[in-house]
């Protein structure tokens, strides 16, 4: 089912969370609320399902106004961030506690409880109590719960983030398959990028209660409206070089290396102040424009090694290479920039 | 490192001293008390042993020995050695006792006219009947009322006057005669005997189970969840004002109850207008007094367990009353189905400690309605502590007293066994059962 806020806005007392905000989650997506703390992607979920009420704007979920109904009536699923499993029911009664308050009839709860059970792997785990679960298992008991209602939509708080590491990866692709096959609407909530780009169709990322992108995440990481979000995607992050543009190039003043840019941009920008983003993956030994620099970091992540290299002026570039052995800590090298990748940001941080 | 050990013990053991002279002394001694009769008659001390009224009725009517009775309790006389000292100091003549010595020393009378007769037939006759009513008395020997250290001692004196007794006699005489208290079981027949003690057990049986359940957990329940559904400012306010019965002295707290119910108090004259006479509410009926008395002590205790259930709810998490909300459940269901189920042990627990603590509790009772009208409000602790510490006559039966507090004390104790068994006390002070 389509999600659509209108002007949404809340308020906690004097202060203003969300101002005015438009979103629409398109049927049988899922999409990310990504963003740092406090940036009111979790205050926009609770909006969503009826928990926080809202102070103005409309929510509609298909062409139904919610906005003044209560949770009860919004028919929608949650999984919370502590997945907020009854403790003293067993996962049987958990996962069928929706139905039960409906008061359907006892066989059919038991049959659809059997059902979810089995779509999210816990049929031996129908009569423990969530105390005697490990993390991953309670994640998929709250899934099932949050599902067994066939709601209007399924809402995640930051449902990994309470997992180990191991397990986070595993429940990623766990979540994504059970709402592919149930063709949910579903919206994400996350403060880490890499479960945002994983699991989502498209990406919301706030702001301090605003949305600064919706996007894909392909067109979102290689197309980031602000130096913000090119910041915020991507891991490791994203490198930003200061200087000005000057007759088509842009120049980094400390080395005084000329980076060609687009003849558009060198046109309406010439002689301005701007900021260049160098994804470390186009920072490489045989990369077109040359720098120098010193390698002031080695990081070795296995597969790949991230490198810090520090211009003249303590600007530091990083790179990610898959296999340079030879490179030291406080060698000089002269590795490139892939001019074709390069973002560029106005004084402001959008992107040009 | 094996000196903290003892340090801890020496730290304790003041402790210790209080714990067993206040705590653990009283329960001894009253179980020790309560198989006694002792009372304001036979002190708490050591008694003696007497020829008296009393104790020669208790020979007559347990022993059927009324004749001996009968005659310990009349004077006899005796010539003996200390009778003629006696006589010579009382003015008789050398010769009259020289007489008495020689011809008549051991002879028993059982009255004054028997060895006054034989004074007067005397060789050396006294000159007067004055002087022989005078010698007379040198010989008069009683054993009434007169506390002798044991049995031996006030036999040896009978026997001094020619009594001749049985060993059953004797025995009879020991039991009846001693006036201190003794070991015995009658206090628990006379109580299984008593129409009164059921009445007690069934009142303290009500008032503890109907303000248990009315207030102390059930009213204590409806607060701490109406409580938890209000803005925080109020719910406050709210359990603030639910605890001034417990912070006001319980006199001045009784005494404003008896103003209100008094006849010429508020409910009388709230009530008066509307033609209803002015009586006094808190004693006219025993379903008034029984009112009273449970919201007198119901508004005392409900507080208790307001805090700790306003506490347990605070500790369940938020995001529960989220789930229950999206899952879809109205503010009763979720009270039914999240809040009742994780107050499962604060609420036994509150049960446990309120049933033991209001058994023993009479303090409301004692000020409020005294046991009354006519005894229906009387409780089983109010009754042990008339019996045995205040009590119009000012005959106060220590042991009866004891052994009713002795009854409430197994019960107590027997109660707590089943709650630690039956509630699984070690769970509840184990980590919470709510997860994060």
């Amino acid at each position: 089912m389509r999600i659509l806020l209108e002007n949404f806005t809340k308020k906690f007392g004097d202060l203003t969370v969300i101002d005015n905000m438009n979103l629409e989650v398109r049927d049988g997506e899922m999409l990310a609320l990504l963003g740092g703390s406090g940036c009111g992607k979790s205050t926009t979920l609770f909006a969503i399902c009826g928990i926080h009420r809202i102070d103005g704007g409309r929510i509609l979920f298909g062409d139904r106004d919610v906005t003044h109904t209560t949770s009860q009536e919004r028919n929608v699923g949650v999984v919370f961030q502590s997945f907020a499993l009854y403790p003293h029911m067993t996962v049987e009664q958990n996962i069928g506690f929706p139905l039960r308050l409906r008061k359907e009839p006892k066989e059919q709860i038991a049959r659809k409880v059997g059902e979810m059970a089995e779509m999210v792997h816990i049929e031996e785990l129908l009569q423990r109590r969530p105390g005697e679960l490990s993390g991953g298992q309670q994640q998929r008991v709250a899934l099932a719960r949050a599902l067994i209602r066939r709601p209007s939509v399924l809402l995640l708080d930051e449902p990994l983030a309470n997992l180990d590491a191991a397990l986070r990866l595993e429940m990623r692709s766990e979540i994504r398959r059970i709402q592919q096959e149930t063709g949910i609407t579903a919206i994400l909530v996350t403060h880490d990028q890499v479960e945002a780009m994983s699991m989502a169709d498209r990406i919301a990322i706030m702001d301090a209660g605003k949305i600064l992108q919706i996007a894909e995440p392909r067109e979102m990481y290689e197309n980031p409206v602000s130096d913000y979000v090119a910041r915020f995607l991507g891991s490791p992050p994203i490198s930003f070089l200061e200087g000005r543009i000057e007759d088509s190039a842009f120049v980094e003043p400390s080395t005084g290396t000329r980076i060609p840019v687009d003849p558009e941009i060198a046109a309406s920008h010439a002689g301005r102040a701007v900021r260049l983003g160098i994804r470390p993956e186009h920072f490489q030994p045989d990369g077109e424009v040359p720098i120098p620099g010193r390698i002031s970091f080695i990081e070795i992540q296995g597969r790949e090694t991230l490198f810090d290299v520090e211009l003249p002026d303590g600007t530091v570039i990083r790179s990610i290479q898959s296999a340079n052995e030879e490179a030291r800590v406080g060698q000089e090298v002269c590795w490139g920039i892939n001019a074709k990748k390069i973002m560029i940001f106005d004084e402001n941080g959008l992107k040009i | 490192m094996g000196n903290s050990k003892h340090l801890g013990l020496i730290l304790l053991a003041p402790a210790g001293v209080f714990v067993i002279l206040f705590f653990l002394a009283p329960v001894v001694l009253t179980a020790i008390f309560g198989f006694t009769n002792m009372s304001t008659a036979t002190g708490i001390s050591g008694g003696a042993y007497v020829v008296n009224e009393s104790t020669m009725r208790a020979l007559g009517e347990r022993f059927g020995e009324r004749e001996l009775a009968g005659r310990l309790l009349r004077k006899s006389y005796v010539i003996d050695e200390a009778g003629l000292q006696a006589a010579r100091e009382s003015g008789a003549e050398q010769a009259t006792i020289e007489e008495l010595r020689e011809k008549y020393l051991g002879r028993n009378f059982e009255s004054r006219r028997q060895i006054e007769r034989l004074l007067k037939k005397l060789d050396n006759r006294p000159a007067s009947i004055r002087a022989i009513k005078k010698i007379a008395a040198s010989f008069e020997r009683s054993v009434v009322n007169i506390r002798f250290d044991s049995p031996e001692e006030l036999v040896a004196a009978i026997e001094g006057y020619g009594i001749v007794l049985s060993d059953a006699q004797r025995q009879a005489l020991a039991d009846v005669s001693y006036t201190g208290w003794v070991f015995t079981t009658q206090n628990f027949k006379t109580m299984m005997e008593l129409p009164d003690t059921w009445r007690t057990m069934a009142n303290t049986l009500f008032y503890v189970f109907s303000t248990l359940i009315l207030f102390n957990t059930g009213f204590a329940l409806v607060l701490a969840i109406l409580t938890h559904y209000m803005p925080e400012g109020p719910a406050g306010f709210f359990r603030s004002v639910w605890l001034l019965p417990r912070i006001t002295p319980p006199v001045l707290y009784v005494l404003m109850w008896k103003w209100l119910a008094w006849d010429n108090g508020f409910l009388s004259r709230m009530l008066e207008p509307l033609g209803i006479a002015p009586r006094n509410w808190l004693l006219d009926t025993p379903a008034n007094a029984w009112t009273f008395v449970i919201l007198i002590n119901g508004f005392v205790g409900a507080s208790m367990g307001m805090l700790i259930f306003s506490s347990a709810i605070k500790a369940i998490p938020q995001p529960l009353f989220h789930a229950s909300e999206v899952d879809g459940a109205s503010r009763w269901q979720q009270i039914r189905h999240i809040i009742l189920p994780q107050l499962r042990w604060p609420i036994l627990f509150i049960t446990s400690y309120q049933t033991l603590s209001l058994l023993t509790s009479f303090e409301y009772i004692l000020l409020a309605t005294d046991g009354g009208p006519g005894g229906a409000t009387e409780v089983w602790a109010l009754a042990a502590y008339k019996k045995a510490l205040s009590n119009y006559g000012g005959a106060l039966q220590y042991g009866y007293g004891a052994a009713m507090s002795l009854v409430l004390v197994v019960i107590g104790v027997v109660l707590s066994l089943i709650y630690l068994r039956l509630f699984n006390f070690k769970a509840l002070t184990e980590s919470p059962k709510i997860e994060q």
